[in-house]
């Protein structure tokens, strides 16, 4: 399917290793797991898990930012956040829940994998289970809601874990935190904490700290490629080296890399909804008057809300993902225009999506919702992704603080 | 403080059991349901857990005996006056819980409203089936099966194809119906049923609706199988599969009414199917209401809890404001089938209208307010600890079973239109 030709983007901002690899991932997607999933369905240990393997290993995605001296793929520049739409999406569309774990895989490498904040010494330390045989994903402890009506909060919205200073780095706590993805199965997390003078920071922390625990995994709507579970530390010790970023302007920027992902995760999920109600608008009769599906006037009033939340999706996409791949022209990620386009391409891609998949459900009916059809699937995933990244009224009130000049939220 | 009761429903139309029955359904739902839901995704196809709610509620308790005449050991509901109440409450009550379980429970009812309600009771074939659901503590499942590979909803559509879409034929031979067709998708197939209501033809192709028929098949008859289960995104509660009839004979008193009279009553089939749809989303969403509320008073942004900050507070808004509107609508749509002296026939295609468009206004309401829900909720959300994503699923399956919205559309603007080609 050429879907350049039907959902065009900007391709002068596309380069040939962007074209290149979103092909290799193209074929990972087909091979590995849309070739597999009738049979499969959503299992992790059958489909999954040997396709996250493939793709991170294999194909080399996982060290694709690592510098090539490392054992990685020398794309640690701003560019990367082009080549990332454009692999990503291909991802989305085989499986939109790998898709959301790269999504916050690479946000986390954002902080420090990429020109100018490049950490070299984390790098190399990193760089042989990277650059290594097996498969290794990230996620993120990110604000949510809390019961502690005083907790420390960007923005607003209470961080998950507290951070207090210790002689040579930080002790950090959390009860019950909620990652993105992957609780049970992540090699890192970025944990969102406040620093001195509440300064936002990230933190690298790993599973095997000392304090550090898993809750058992918790069963969820959609995104079968993260086991989730909630993630409790106990005076977790974390060295200065590991806080990746200080400051709201570089914890704005690793986010809109996050929203800019996630939007293209969404994007890939809208391609793989147009592939299956293109073959059934295509092939299905409606019998009592003789019908192609496609050919009856509401229907195909449906088609085109389909099909036009499908393209705007896709460039919004991309041109947040371009914003950021050219701060010379832009500025930083997290300057307040880039993030804020970031955060209004996510919401808008992703409400987009969970639009045209429900109409897509309508015109399918009941094949719509029976697994045997794949759409319910990446319905699941996107509605599950959409909740989980940014609450609604938080989004709403970052888009306002910014177009709107508030002072107060 | 503020419970689901509070909820508006036009009290005049309250049949007297309203409230006994109400708090037996209820009762059951919160012991025999709602500690158990978490797992029903995984019990789709054994129904080990679910199979046991059932059992208590229709065979112990005894709801499946609703509709049949008293004298042949049934509850006597359909000539109470006020069936389609007392279903309405007992759907939202179920629905409340887990609404596939209120799909398999109301369908139960589809077949046999044909043949046990008035002023159309059948008593022969209510005298023979019976004891069925009536003699028995173990839950008994009627289903009707309509949908067939070849045009899906399209046998819905009668007013234009006027049944000649269906395939499955009935032949008499001597005093027997021989039955032979495949159809598709009926709630509580998938080896539940125990009895089939069969929409069928007796003339392939025709428009004439004295060909269409509606003939009862039990399905343990020689020549009727079913396939096992589909997996699908919830509904779990509520089975689908695919049904072969082949040579399969059942006495010619087993067809509803006769001709024209078997495509007339179907119609209410589709008028309970309405207002049961509208019960099911009030249901699900009373439910959501009650979660949302624990949750947006425990969780708190911007230093007080989620419910107090004014932006969520608009959300919480709407999201009640629709279940008030939603319960008015199922309950009125429930008060125009029990009362044709006040509101035309409850096959009429002004009933079945207004019922489809009751039905997909609240269905889309309920969607587009469970996401709003999920959002809100945030990573709790799409987590099933919490049952409101279960609800968002169940609840699309709602919205697209029957035919699905453009079905409900197209009948709505045809009658209030008085279009003539659609």
């Amino acid at each position: 399917m050429d879907y350049q030709e039907l959902f065009p983007v900007p391709v002068e901002w596309l380069q040939d290793v962007d074209r290149s690899m979103a092909r290799t991932v193209a074929d990972w997607a087909d091979a590995e797991v849309i070739a597999g999933r009738l049979e499969h369905k959503e299992d992790y240990d059958a489909l999954l898990l040997p396709a996250m393997r493939k793709l991170l290993v294999d194909i080399g995605l996982q060290s694709m930012l690592w510098p090539e001296e490392m054992g990685g793929g020398g794309l640690g520049t701003p560019d990367a956040a082009m080549t990332l739409a454009a692999v990503i999406e291909q991802v989305g569309r085989a499986d939109s829940g790998i898709a959301f774990v790269l999504a916050n895989t690479f946000a986390l490498q954002s902080a420090f994998a990429i020109e100018p904040y490049k950490n070299e010494a984390l790098l190399e330390h990193m760089a042989p289970v990277v650059c290594g045989k097996d498969p290794v994903i990230a996620s993120l402890i990110l604000p949510s809601y809390s019961k502690d009506p005083d907790a420390a909060a960007f923005y607003g919205l209470p961080y998950q874990a507290a951070a207090k200073r210790d002689a040579d780095g930080w002790l950090l706590s959390a009860r019950d935190a909620r990652p993105q993805c992957s609780g049970a199965g992540a090699y890192a997390f970025g944990v969102a904490c406040a620093g001195e003078s509440d300064e936002p920071m990230l933190v690298l922390v790993a599973p095997h700290l000392r304090g550090f625990s898993t809750g058992e995994p918790f069963k969820k709507t959609g995104l079968a490629a993260s086991i989730n579970a909630d993630i409790t530390m106990d005076g977790v010790r974390a060295a200065d080296a590991q806080v990746l970023l200080q400051g709201t302007t570089r914890m704005r920027g690793m986010l809109a890399w996050y929203y800019t992902l996630c939007a293209a995760a969404c994007s890939g999920a809208l391609l793989a909804t147009y592939d299956i109600i293109k073959e059934w608008g295509d092939t299905r009769v409606i019998k009592g008057k003789g019908q192609v599906f496609k050919e009856n006037p509401l229907v195909a009033s449906l088609l085109g809300e389909i099909g036009g939340k499908m393209a705007m999706g896709r460039l919004l996409t991309f041109n947040a993902a371009r914003l950021l791949s050219a701060p010379n022209l832009y500025g930083p990620a997290g300057s307040p225009p880039v993030a804020t386009a970031a955060t209004a391409a996510f919401k808008l891609a992703a409400r987009g999506a969970m639009e045209a998949m429900d109409n897509t459900m309508e015109l399918m009916a009941s094949a719509g919702y029976a697994t045997e059809w794949n759409l319910e699937r990446y319905w699941r995933d996107v509605k599950t992704l959409e909740s989980c990244v940014l609450p609604e009224t938080v989004a709403q009130t970052d888009l306002a603080r910014h177009y709107f000049d508030l002072k107060e939220l | 403080m503020r419970t689901i009761d509070d909820f508006t429903r036009p009290l005049e139309y309250l049949a007297p059991v309203d409230k006994h029955l109400g708090d037996i359904v209820r009762a059951w739902a919160e012991r025999e349901v709602m500690p158990y839901r978490r797992q029903y995704d995984e019990d789709w196809e054994a129904h080990r857990l679910i199979e046991p709610a059932f059992r208590s509620l229709m065979g112990e308790l005894g709801f499946q005996r609703m509709l049949f005449p008293e004298d042949v050991g049934g509850w006597g509901f359909g000539h109470s006056g006020y069936t389609a109440t007392i279903a309405c409450r007992a759907f939202e009550e179920i629905a409340r819980a887990d609404s596939g379980m209120a799909v398999a429970f109301g369908v139960l009812f589809w077949p046999l409203v044909m043949i046990c309600n008035e002023p159309h009771v059948n008593r022969r074939l209510c005298e023979e089936l019976a004891p069925m659901f009536c003699d028995t503590t173990a839950p008994c499942f009627a289903a009707n099966a309509m949908t067939e590979p070849q045009g899906g909803a399209d046998i819905e559509n009668m007013e234009i194809v006027g049944g000649s879409t269906i395939e499955t034929t009935a032949v008499l031979d001597g005093d027997e119906w021989v039955i032979n067709g495949h159809k598709l998708w009926p709630t509580n197939s998938g080896g539940v049923a125990d009895l089939f209501g069969v929409v069928c033809t007796t003339k392939a192709g025709s428009r004439d609706l004295d060909d269409f028929a509606f003939i009862f098949v039990p399905a343990k008859n020689p020549g009727c199988t079913q396939s096992g289960p589909y997996q699908k995104a919830g509904m779990a509660a509520d089975k689908n599969g695919d049904i072969w009839f082949e040579d399969c004979r059942v006495p010619s008193w087993y067809r509803a009414h006769g001709p024209g009279l078997d495509a007339m009553y179907f119609k209410e089939v589709i008028s309970f199917g309405n207002m049961g749809s509208t019960a099911f989303v009030v249901g699900a969403l009373m439910n959501v209401y009650e979660i949302l509320k624990d949750f947006c008073t425990e969780q708190t942004y911007r230093g007080k809890p989620l419910k107090e900050n004014d932006d969520i507070a608009g959300v919480l808004a709407d999201f009640a404001r629709d279940i008030d509107i939603c319960r008015i609508l199922a309950y009125q749509c429930a008060r125009m089938i029990d009362r044709p002296d006040l509101y035309g026939e409850r096959w009429s295609d002004e009933i079945v209208a207004k019922g489809r468009g009751y039905k997909y206004f609240a269905c889309d309401r309920a969607v587009e307010d469970l996401k709003k829900a999920m959002n809100i909720m945030g990573a709790h959300g799409s987590d099933r600890l919490w049952d409101v994503e279960k609800h968002w699923r169940d609840v699309k399956i709602v919205q697209l079973w029957m035919g699905g919205k453009q079905l409900c559309q197209m009948e709505v603007a045809r009658w209030f239109y008085e279009c003539e080609t659609l």
